[in-house]
C-alpha cells in the first residue's frame, strides 16, 4: 500500500516532466567543450570583470565614443518614434494618475531597462556562452553563442532569449520573445514582436561600448538605437541586490506612488510613545 | 543666486539625476514620485538607526517636535551598493550621532523624504552624489 503510493506520486510527476520537456523547443544540444574551445577564449576581446554604465560627464570614457581614433558607432543613436496605436497606449498610461512602474514594487525591468541601470554588470565567457551577471535586482542574462537558432516561438519572458555571434571585435546579440510587461523607456510599451540588437565591443582597453537597437513593428515606425559607455573596475565583485530585503516603495493597482514609513522594530521600540 | 551649502547639495542632486537621463539611465528602483524635488530641506536630529538595505539605506532620525517628545523621521538613501562604491560604509553613520540632514520632502508632508546629504556639529559633511567612482582599472 504504502509503496503503491510511492510509485504512484512519483510516476505521476516525472510523466508531466517528460511531457513537458517533449513539448518545449529546447532541442539544442551544446557539445561538450574541448580545450580547443577553452583556448579559443583567450583570443576574443577581454570583457572580463565588473563594468558600470558611465553617468555622463566630461570622461575620457564619454569622449572616445566620438572620436575616429577610437572607434565610431556603427549604429547612430535615434529619437523614440511609435506607431500611432502605441503613442496613444502611452498617452494613456500616463494619464492614468500612472506616477510609477512596477519596480517600485521590485518588479525587474527586463529588456532593455536592465542594462541601463545605475550598477554595474560582469561578463563571463565560457565555450558557447557569454554570461551577463546583472548587480540590479541579482539578475542573469545568458547569450548562447554556440551557432543554435533563435527560438521560433519563445515564451515571452523578461530577458527573452539571446544569441550572440562574433563579427571580428564586436559580440553581435540578437533577443526575441519579450514578456509586454517590460518597458522600452519607462511607461513606452511595447509588443510581442519586439526584437532587440545588441553591439557589444571594446574602445579601449577598459571601455566598453553597447549599442541597442530595439525593433517593434507594431510599437515603432523606426529602429530606436541607443548607445551607452561603461568602465571596467578591476577591484569591484558584483553584491547582491535583495530587492525585498528593506523595500519601503510601492505602487498600487492603479499606478499610485506610495512609501511606507514605519520604522523598524528597533527604532519603534525606542522611540518614545507620543 | 545666492552660493549656499543648501543650494550647492541641490544642484550636486539635480546634476546626478540630470546625469543618469543623460546617459539614458533608468532610474534605480524607483521614480520620484512621491518626493517634492521643487526644494530641498534640512532638519537637524538624532540618528536612531541606519539601515544599511537594499534597495534603499534608510536613516532614522529622532527629531525634537514642541511637545518636548520626539518624532521618528525616516529618509531614503541610495542602496549599499551604490554607496558603498563612493566612500560610504554601513558605519558612515551611528546610532546617537547627531546629524543635519538635507533632503526632498515628501509630498504628502509625512515625516520623511529623500536623503541627500548630511552634516555633523564638526562640520563634515558626506553627500550620496559624489560623482563617479575612483578609476580602478
Amino acid at each position: 500500500m504504502h509503496r503503491n503510493i510511492l510509485r504512484a506520486t512519483l510516476i505521476v510527476p516525472l510523466a508531466s516532466i517528460a511531457l513537458v520537456t517533449g513539448a518545449t523547443a529546447q532541442s539544442f544540444k551544446r557539445p561538450a567543450p574541448t580545450p580547443a574551445d577553452w583556448a579559443a577564449i583567450a583570443k576574443l576581446p577581454d570583457f572580463t570583470g565588473v563594468w558600470e554604465v558611465q553617468m555622463g560627464g566630461g570622461a575620457p570614457a564619454a569622449r572616445s565614443i566620438i572620436n575616429p581614433a577610437v572607434g565610431v558607432p556603427s549604429m547612430r543613436p535615434t529619437a523614440l518614434s511609435l506607431t500611432a496605436e502605441y503613442d496613444k497606449k502611452r498617452q494613456e498610461l500616463m494619464a492614468h494618475a500612472e506616477q510609477d512602474n512596477q519596480s517600485a514594487n521590485c518588479l525587474p525591468p527586463g529588456m532593455p531597462g536592465i542594462m541601463a541601470q545605475p550598477y554595474p554588470m560582469e561578463f563571463l565567457f565560457t565555450p558557447g556562452q557569454v554570461t551577463i551577471v546583472i548587480e540590479a535586482y541579482s539578475m542573469v542574462r545568458h547569450i548562447y553563442a554556440d551557432g543554435r537558432p533563435l527560438p521560433s516561438d519563445p515564451d515571452p519572458t523578461f530577458f527573452g532569449t539571446s544569441v550572440g555571434h562574433w563579427e571580428g571585435d564586436t559580440l553581435v546579440v540578437k533577443s526575441v520573445g519579450f514578456s509586454t510587461q517590460t518597458e522600452i523607456e519607462p511607461h513606452v510599451p511595447h509588443s510581442d514582436k519586439m526584437e532587440i540588437l545588441e553591439k557589444f565591443r571594446l574602445l579601449d582597453p577598459n571601455t566598453m561600448s553597447i549599442e541597442t537597437a530595439v525593433t517593434d513593428p507594431e510599437a515603432l515606425k523606426e529602429p530606436y538605437v541607443t548607445s551607452r559607455i561603461l568602465r571596467r573596475h578591476r577591484s569591484w565583485t558584483i553584491a547582491e541586490y535583495v530587492c525585498e530585503q528593506n523595500n519601503r516603495n510601492y505602487v498600487d493597482r492603479n499606478g499610485k506612488a506610495g512609501i511606507n514609513l514605519t520604522p523598524p522594530a528597533a527604532a519603534e521600540t525606542l522611540a518614545p510613545k507620543q | 543666486m545666492n552660493q549656499t551649502p543648501k543650494n550647492a547639495f541641490l544642484r550636486t542632486a539635480m546634476l546626478a539625476a540630470l546625469c543618469l537621463a543623460e546617459a539614458g539611465l533608468s532610474p534605480a528602483h524607483h521614480g520620484f514620485a512621491v518626493f517634492d524635488t521643487s526644494a530641498q530641506k534640512i532638519i537637524t536630529g538624532t540618528v536612531k538607526e541606519f539601515q544599511w538595505t537594499n534597495p534603499h539605506t534608510w536613516v532614522w532620525l529622532d527629531v525634537p517636535n514642541d511637545k518636548g517628545g520626539v518624532d521618528a523621521w525616516g529618509f531614503e538613501g541610495m542602496s549599499p551598493n551604490f554607496l558603498g562604491r563612493r566612500g560610504w560604509t554601513r558605519k558612515s553613520l551611528q546610532p546617537g550621532d547627531k546629524i543635519t540632514v538635507t533632503y526632498f520632502g515628501l509630498k504628502d508632508g509625512s515625516k520623511g523624504g529623500a536623503f541627500l546629504s548630511f552634516k555633523r556639529p564638526n562640520g563634515e559633511e558626506l553627500s550620496m552624489w559624489k560623482g563617479s567612482p575612483t578609476e580602478d582599472n
